[in-house]
């Protein structure tokens, strides 16, 4: 009795094991899905939503301004007569401006990223060109704007690639094993025994001129994805090694099922949660790589992109900082927002690995 | 097993791996499109189909595509051919390097360049190992505190920092402090270069780059891991015991933790070495990384061949010793 009365007493002296809030936690999670969960944790984590927020904006940014240079073609197909030489914002050309009643001249707030003016080279940040114009008379806010769809798309693009080449290698070979994924392994030890950007470069230089639609950057996107599968195809490799142990395979193979039917139906959607990790923090490592590739001369110079208007304009960051420095901070906070997105979601989905 | 019988049987490892990069690269030059020999030809001036065509075929067979007779050699005599010249340490000419219209010998310029990379490499190394584990542990140990938060948000904001841009930003910054860019010029490598005050000088930007590019992606790494560590109960058993703060940090934690922290490190070396190219790029650093990034823009085969042999070469040795290193570490693995 005198235990008991004890332990009543350390209770009411130290309170509950768990605190409040810990069980209001627990209360309000019950009976909520996985991916509720996942969303409910990623709201508390405040570095996490910044970036959330960060790659919400880049991402619809990239999608209107691809529509808006949509528009523009079909607009400069159309209209291309309509010009009047005297006056340069009246070119049929695509802009976006911004006028309120009583101003004397409205604010360009886009122009088309191609669209040179003679008489407006090397200017300053101001309110007419928020950052500036460069060398040839283009607004950098514009290049910048319409710059971030190849970026992101290059990003995503490579990034989802090079995932469902990982994926699908890493599950075949984590299922069947055996001489299949001896081999696998072999290549991957070869492909990561190389450091990787040399290696790009490499492969990037002896094929830029193969003839494929897409230009060069397809080339890039290509190699990029048949070099950078590897680590993608060992972690899912490791998943489904421990996966395939489990009892609701065995259920599934006693039931008949076909191989495939396993792989794609029943274990990649329970290894879903590390794939996720690995698109979100790979995209931002994606879009460094091309944008170092683009900045060192492999790029394709005629694409409106924030690594080849970095690689144009390095040389002038000492005499005209704006020029180079607004298409590399685009890049930084892309990088910043995918990791520190990738980062929240991985502390989400997995909260055993959170410091 | 012991000791000298794994360093054996790990040395000898390389061959199989070194042989299989050498076929890769080989075959990738081979399928790619285009005539290596136009490339190689440039922009002669031929009047005649005739002149034309002798000098395209004596180009061909001093490159060994064609043999005497003027039949095409097979791709795989041509690899077993640089093989055993790369076994004799005959890399060949360069194409974009010459001197009195020959192409300086390959090995001469790597050799003569190789110094520099490995210097700066191996110096930055070793700062942002030390750099990182000081923060590492000043994070770890005062979780949440002020200088954790601070370091915590600094390094993120430089891992998200392109490692070419970080080199650049510090070139402005330096420019503006101390009016001095870093880009290397001929003066920094009059030999000896020990004795080179002017070498010191430029190697400074450099290495402070490739210092933090390698810094924020450690630091992070040793954060976490003695984080978990320090929730172990053995940490809590020594606290107890009443040991001092210092000797459980470095004694019990750290010794524990440095073993996948060594993987880890094993692991981003190709990083490095990549980074390394990179910087080198932007100061103007006469090291391989330079050497292989202007041989990729001239189409110097050869040159690129010859790099894309080192570079990997150079990793796998890294990576034998880091795998040597564990024994010292973890006085559990035996072999």
């Amino acid at each position: 009795m005198a235990t008991v009365d004890k332990d009543k007493k350390a209770v009411e002296e130290e309170g509950p094991i768990l605190d409040e809030t810990t069980l209001k936690e627990i209360e309000s999670m019950k009976g909520a899905g996985q991916w509720s969960i996942v969303w409910r944790r990623l709201k508390k984590d405040t570095m996490g939503m910044v970036g959330l927020y960060i790659v919400t904006f880049l991402i619809l940014m990239a999608i209107v301004s691809w529509f808006l240079l949509m528009y523009d073609k079909w607009l400069f197909n159309n209209v291309a007569l309509t010009r009047d030489p005297d006056n340069p914002y009246s070119l049929a050309n695509l802009y976006v401006d911004f006028w309120l009643p009583g101003m004397k001249q409205s604010i360009i707030l886009f122009q088309h990223p191609e669209w040179q003016f003679a008489d407006q080279v090397k200017l300053p940040p101001s309110l007419q060109h928020p950052f500036g114009t460069d060398k040839n008379g283009r607004d950098m806010f514009s290049r910048v704007f319409f710059g971030a769809t190849i970026s992101m798309a290059l990003g995503f693009i490579g990034q989802m690639t090079t995932v469902i080449i990982g994926t699908i290698l890493g599950s075949l070979s984590g299922y069947y094993g055996g001489l299949f994924d001896d081999l696998l392994q072999r290549i991957v030890e070869l492909l990561y025994s190389m450091p990787g950007f040399i290696l790009l470069v490499f492969v990037i230089v002896l094929f830029e001129n193969t003839n494929i639609p897409g230009g060069r950057y397809a080339v890039v996107v290509i190699f990029f994805s048949l070099i950078s599968w590897g680590g993608t195809a060992l972690i899912v490799r490791s998943n489904f090694f421990s996966l395939k142990q489990q009892d609701f395979v065995e259920a599934e193979k006693a039931l008949g099922a076909a191989d495939m039917r396993i792989i794609f139906r029943h274990i990649l959607p329970n290894s879903l949660a590390p794939l996720i990790i690995i698109i979100t923090l790979g995209i931002a490592g994606t879009i460094f790589t091309f944008a170092a590739l683009a900045f060192y001369g492999f790029g394709d110079p005629n694409v409106v992109s924030w690594g080849d208007d970095l690689n144009r304009w390095q040389n002038d960051l000492m005499t005209y900082p704006w020029m180079p420095m607004f298409p590399a901070l685009m890049i930084f906070f892309t990088v910043l927002g995918f990791n520190l997105l990738g980062d929240a979601l991985r502390d989400a989905l997995d909260p055993r690995l959170k410091d | 097993m012991s000791l000298k019988g794994y360093i054996l049987r790990r040395t000898i490892y390389i061959v199989p791996i070194m042989l299989a990069i050498t076929l890769m690269n080989f075959t990738l030059i081979n399928v790619s499109p285009g005539d290596p020999v136009l490339v190689r030809l440039g922009l002669i001036k031929c009047e005649t189909p005739e002149c034309y065509n002798a000098a395209y075929n004596k180009e061909a067979i001093e490159m060994g595509l064609l043999d005497n007779n003027l039949y095409t050699v097979p791709w795989f005599e041509r690899y077993i051919d640089f093989v055993n010249d790369l076994l004799h340490f005959d890399l060949g000419k360069s194409w974009s390097y010459t001197q009195a219209g020959e192409g300086i010998p390959i090995s001469k310029i790597i050799g003569d360049h190789a110094v520099y990379t490995v210097v700066l490499n191996l110096l930055s190394f070793v700062l942002s190992l030390l750099l990182s584990t000081a923060i590492g542990v000043v994070s770890a140990t005062r979780q949440n505190s002020f200088w954790d938060r601070t370091l915590t948000v600094a390094m993120l904001l430089g891992y998200s920092m392109p490692l070419f841009w970080l080199a650049k930003l510090l070139m402005l910054v330096s420019y503006y402090l101390f009016n001095f860019t870093g880009v290397a010029n001929k003066s920094a490598f009059n030999k000896p270069l020990i004795l080179n005050p002017m070498f010191y000088k430029f190697l400074i930007l450099p290495t402070l780059s490739l210092t933090l590019g390698g810094l924020v992606f450690m630091a992070r790494l040793i954060r976490s891991q003695l984080l978990e560590i320090l929730r172990q109960d053995y940490i809590t058993t020594a606290k107890s015991k009443g040991l001092d703060r210092r000797a459980v940090i470095y004694k019990h934690a750290f010794r524990n933790g440095l073993l996948p922290i060594v993987t880890i490190i094993g692991n981003s070396l190709p990083g490095l070495l990549s980074g390394s190219v990179m910087v080198e790029s932007v100061f103007g650093w006469p090291g391989l990384g330079t050497i292989f990034l202007e041989a990729a823009f001239m189409r110097d085969y050869p040159m690129m061949m010859a790099t894309n042999t080192i570079f990997p070469f150079l990793f796998l040795i890294a990576r034998l010793l880091t795998d040597i290193t564990y024994v010292f570490i973890d006085p559990r693995i035996k072999y």
